[in-house]
């Protein structure tokens, strides 16, 4: 009984409806995906459609359930797998083998990028010297310790839990922060006279309107995340300030003669090594605004493998470091501020692997029904 | 009668390939100027060197929407409207050739509707221009998607004035004496400001670097006639430049000639290799080789489909001879202009059709070759017409062979993934044209005819496999430059998944073909949704941002592709039509 089950979910695993459904069902998605890309930019559209097992509640279907890019996909990887399995262990076969096999890499590749990829970015000046990079959108709120004048000790609480309210004990100092209210995007304007009074009662909340915002997800836009808090330590309280992206001066409370900032921004990584941005370039053609190459010199310096360098990072010529890899992507402060984007992805291998295989089985392939149908042609010809 | 018919076949090609020859020929001179002569000029614009006639060539078609008018009775080309441009800026402001088709902007330069005319010359809108300007500012800070037909009639209208305006700036300021009397004021006390003016509006810079400079030692007159100011020397090309202003303005052609001559002359002391680079261009604007493959492969279209049903014997290889002489024009055309950029062939949209028109005229040479049943002729001739066509409505700002922006500044890539995703689009377009030619035939052939049937099939399906091979390389080549130059693989960015689905598609058609669901006719139908697909990944993508909100320019496009979508729908009832609708059954 059992078996016969095995044995229906097998045969129905590597079946060719299974497997024309799916394709039919990716190829939906990739069209909503694409058309939901007018309204909710690249990221929103991809994590609505792709990155979900069920889509729900969008506009574009009328709200109607529809499967997600993740189940498509993880049911396209088995059918693959099935299939792969399934073909004939024969040299004819050998180029729908690499074909399949290619494939089923391919879709691991993407898996892992899903799932794994982190996106962060490094801005930084000619001159300036980084040890961070930080997130597009993902907020901290940042308790730093800056009694000492040469060295900040940095303290953070992703907005993660700020969102869920409630106290927060910050490890490593006496501090625990009462986070009073939260607001993923919010707009603040000047008190008028007569409003409401803010529920902030130090630093300038105080005299602070605001007003929550729904959330965006545009790649252009940025959300002013915001958050009451009340930092308390050693059983006493130093009032409830507000902290956001959106105000720009340095929050300062003084316990037992340690001065902290707190400060709402975008979430940093720390890294165990420094950029340097010596030079930065921004050529055009002559006689032209177009442009015609990026380029940062940057000096690395890591300590821990006692190595200091120079690097060129130019379009099309990243820098792979530490898993990390970092791009030439944008640039401001009239040519003096370089912008390079760093992708940590474990599997970037994988696509290279997978595109090798495929062109080589498609090859194969071909090339073998080619060589069979030159060969069935001439007797055709006698008809 | 073989034999002849063999002759007279290849005789038509060459024959085809004379007439494109005719084309690239030098013109006479005009009023005794050799005007063709000014326009091979080398001169500095847009980040690279290129005669003066490719300026003029693009001016004028972004202005006027043509390469040349009718002025009196007279047909104006490019050379001769720049010469008026230059020297004689008041005659040029006559010449009536800003198209306005916007009905609130003609209402906006006072025009009145009643009548067709919607040319209007620089000195008809002279009164206007303050107007144009303040609309067009206001208009210009909206992103060109939401603008309003208005907006994008007006900001289009500013734009086009404003490049006439630099141009008739450029070597003279116009109203002014000109170059010569420059020469002789240096010095006195309104100069320095003239020069100033001059070099700031130049849309040019046409006098060559000293040698050794580089590219970015090109000057412009002003800056040139600003240097002569300071006391640092007069630059060589600067008097024979003022000869030339002041032959022309006295009508004096031998003098000209002769400046011409010494300008030349100045140009390969300073620059060697500038001059005959910028008469190969000449040579290729001139020629126009898509222009004429597309007149060729529309006649061999034409002789192909008289061949069904008179004279076979010879009309049949008469068309195969026209295609490929077409297609040796089309080669050529690809070739001059891959030699001129210093680039692979495909480098923007405009030049995507044009490859995509090459490689099905190619495919379908070689399935011709295979099969000898005229299908080839016919759709590789269909093939390469519509996508020249395509072309040529896509560079209406002119094919000026654009630098590359910085992430696309890379020939490897250019080469590699460009290249290959753009035959895969040939092949899926060849195996559609293929599967419409099946589908008609059905229902237009009086007899049933299975071999040629399964003969067609063979085709589309090879070719399928061919595009699924260039579509799939190419977009996961393309996935490789991202991650190259942006850092991931894959972004479902709406190019790429553009890409993905027709990969997708293709896909799908295989499995199904090898499952055993479709046959003959189901794979045709499939080839021919292809079509839709690849025409909304090439096309369709580039529309999204406009997507709801598509006002203007953009409609026209818009439009076509619609229309074309709905045709291959058409095309694909016909091919599902039952057999009682064949002409064979009745």
């Amino acid at each position: 009984m059992i078996k016969t089950y095995a044995s229906r979910a097998w045969t129905f695993l590597k079946s060719f409806q299974l497997t024309i459904v799916l394709l039919a069902l990716l190829m939906c998605l990739v069209l909503f995906c694409t058309l939901a890309q007018v309204e909710m930019g690249t990221q929103g559209a991809v994590n609505a459609y792709m990155r979900s097992f069920i889509v729900w509640n969008q506009p574009l279907l009328l709200r109607l359930p529809f499967p997600g890019g993740a189940l498509v996909g993880l049911l396209l990887t088995l059918n693959l797998i099935a299939k792969t399995m399934d073909i004939q262990r024969t040299w004819a076969k050998a180029g729908m083998w690499l074909v399949h096999a290619g494939m089923v890499v391919l879709f691991a590749g993407e898996f892992v990028a899903g799932m794994m990829q982190v996106d962060t970015n490094l801005s930084i000046e000619v001159g300036q010297t980084v040890n961070f990079v930080q997130s597009y959108k993902q907020m901290e709120l940042a308790i730093i310790d800056v009694t000492d004048p040469n060295w900040d000790e940095v303290y953070s609480v992703p907005d993660t839990l700020l969102s869920k309210g409630g106290a927060v004990a910050i490890p490593g100092t006496p501090i625990t922060l009462n986070v009073k209210k939260f607001y993923a995007n919010a707009e603040l304007s000047n008190q008028a006279p007569g409003a409401l009074p803010s529920l902030a009662t130090a630093g300038v909340g105080a005299g602070v309107s605001i007003v929550e915002r729904p959330v965006v997800s545009a790649d252009n836009e940025m959300n002013q995340t915001s958050a009451f808090v009340e930092p308390v330590a050693g059983g006493r309280s130093y009032g409830t300030w507000l902290a956001s992206v959106a105000i720009g001066v340095p929050q300062n409370f003084t316990h037992e003669g340690r001065t902290y900032t707190l400060a709402m921004r975008l979430h940093r990584q720390y890294l165990p090594y420094t950029f340097t941005l010596k030079q930065f370039r921004h050529d055009v053609y002559p006689g032209t605004n177009i442009p015609k190459n990026f380029s940062s010199l940057v000096q690395v310096v890591n300590p821990s493998r006692n190595e200091s360098r120079e690097v060129l990072i130019y379009m099309n010529q990243p820098l792979r470091y530490e898993g990390k890899t970092f791009y030439q992507a944008s640039f401001g402060k009239n040519d003096t501020l370089s912008v390079l984007s760093v992708v940590e992805n474990p599997g970037w291998l994988l696509p290279y692997i997978s595109c090798v295989l495929v062109s080589l089985g498609l090859l194969v392939h071909f090339t073998i029904v080619l060589r069979r149908s030159m060969k069935r042609r001439p007797d055709q010809k006698e008809v | 009668m073989n034999f002849l018919s063999k002759y007279l076949s290849w005789a038509a090609g060459v024959l085809a390939l004379l007439i494109a020859l005719i084309f690239a020929m030098p013109d006479g001179k005009i009023r005794g100027f050799d005007a063709s002569g000014f326009g091979g000029l080398p001169i500095l614009e847009g980040g690279r060197v290129k005669p003066l006639d490719s300026v003029a060539r693009n001016s004028l078609l972004v202005i006027h929407s043509r390469q040349g008018f009718r002025h009196e009775g007279r047909m104006v080309g490019p050379d001769e409207w720049m010469l008026d441009v230059l020297f004689r800026p008041n005659v040029a402001d006559q010449h009536a050739i800003f198209v306005i088709d916007d009905l609130e902007l003609l209402g906006l330069i006072g025009a009145k509707q009643t009548n067709s005319r919607n040319y209007f010359s620089f000195a008809d809108l002279s009164s206007h221009l303050e107007e144009i300007q303040k609309q067009a500012s206001a208009a210009q800070p909206t992103p060109p998607q939401k603008r309003t037909r208005f907006q994008n009639a007006i900001v289009n209208l500013f734009d086009r004035v404003y490049l006439y305006y630099k141009l008739r700036n450029t070597l003279q300021l116009a109203g002014s004496p000109g170059i010569g009397w420059e020469l002789q004021s240096l010095g006195t006390p309104e100069a320095a400001h003239r020069h100033q003016d001059l070099s700031q509006l130049a849309h040019f810079r046409i006098l060559p670097p000293n040698v050794g400079a580089g590219p970015e030692g090109w000057l412009n007159i002003g800056e040139a006639l600003a240097f002569a100011n300071a006391g640092s020397g007069v630059h060589p090309g600067l008097v024979p430049l003022a000869k030339l202003n002041a032959a022309y303005l006295a009508g004096d052609a031998p003098s000209f000639n002769a400046a011409l001559a010494e300008m030349n002359s100045v140009v390969n002391t300073l620059k060697p290799g500038a001059l005959g680079h910028a008469l190969n261009e000449l040579v290729f604007n001139r020629a126009q080789p898509f222009f004429v493959g597309l007149s060729i492969y529309f006649v061999a279209f034409l002789v192909l489909c008289i061949s069904w049903i008179y004279k076979p014997e010879i009309l049949r290889p008469t068309a195969y001879a026209l295609l490929f002489s077409g297609a040796i024009v089309h080669t050529l055309g690809l070739a001059a202009r891959i030699i001129l950029m210093g680039r692979p062939p495909v480098t923007n949209l405009y030049s995507s059709a044009v490859f995509v028109g090459w490689g099905a005229v190619i495919l379908g040479l070689i399935v011709e070759r295979m099969y000898r049943r005229g299908f080839g002729t016919a759709v590789a001739a269909a093939a390469g017409f519509v996508s020249l066509i395509v072309a040529q409505n896509l560079g209406t700002d002119g094919d000026t062979m654009g630098m590359m922006v910085a992430v696309l500044d890379s020939n490897f890539w250019l080469a590699t993934h460009v290249v290959t995703i753009t035959i895969g689009y040939s092949g899926t377009f060849l195996a559609g044209a293929i599967a419409i030619a099946y589908a008609l035939k059905k229902h237009l052939s009086a007899k049933t005819d299975p071999v040629t049937d399964k003969a067609l099939a063979d085709m589309a399906y090879g070719i399928i496999c061919f595009a699924l091979f260039f579509s799939f390389v190419g977009t996961v080549l393309g996935g490789i430059w991202a991650d190259q130059s942006w850092g991931r693989f894959w972004g479902w960015d709406p190019k790429e998944n553009g890409a993905l689905l027709i990969v997708l598609w293709i896909a799908i058609i295989l499995h199904a073909r090898w499952a055993g669901y479709i046959g003959e006719r189901g794979i045709m139908m499939m080839a021919i949704f292809g079509n839709v697909i690849t025409a909304l990944s090439w096309f369709g993508v580039n529309m999204l941002g406009v997507g709801l909100h598509s006002y203007g320019f953009m409609d026209k496009a818009f439009w076509a592709l619609t229309g074309f979508c709905a045709i291959q729908l058409i095309f694909m009832a016909i091919c599902y039509a039952p057999r009682r609708f064949w002409v064979s059954q009745s």
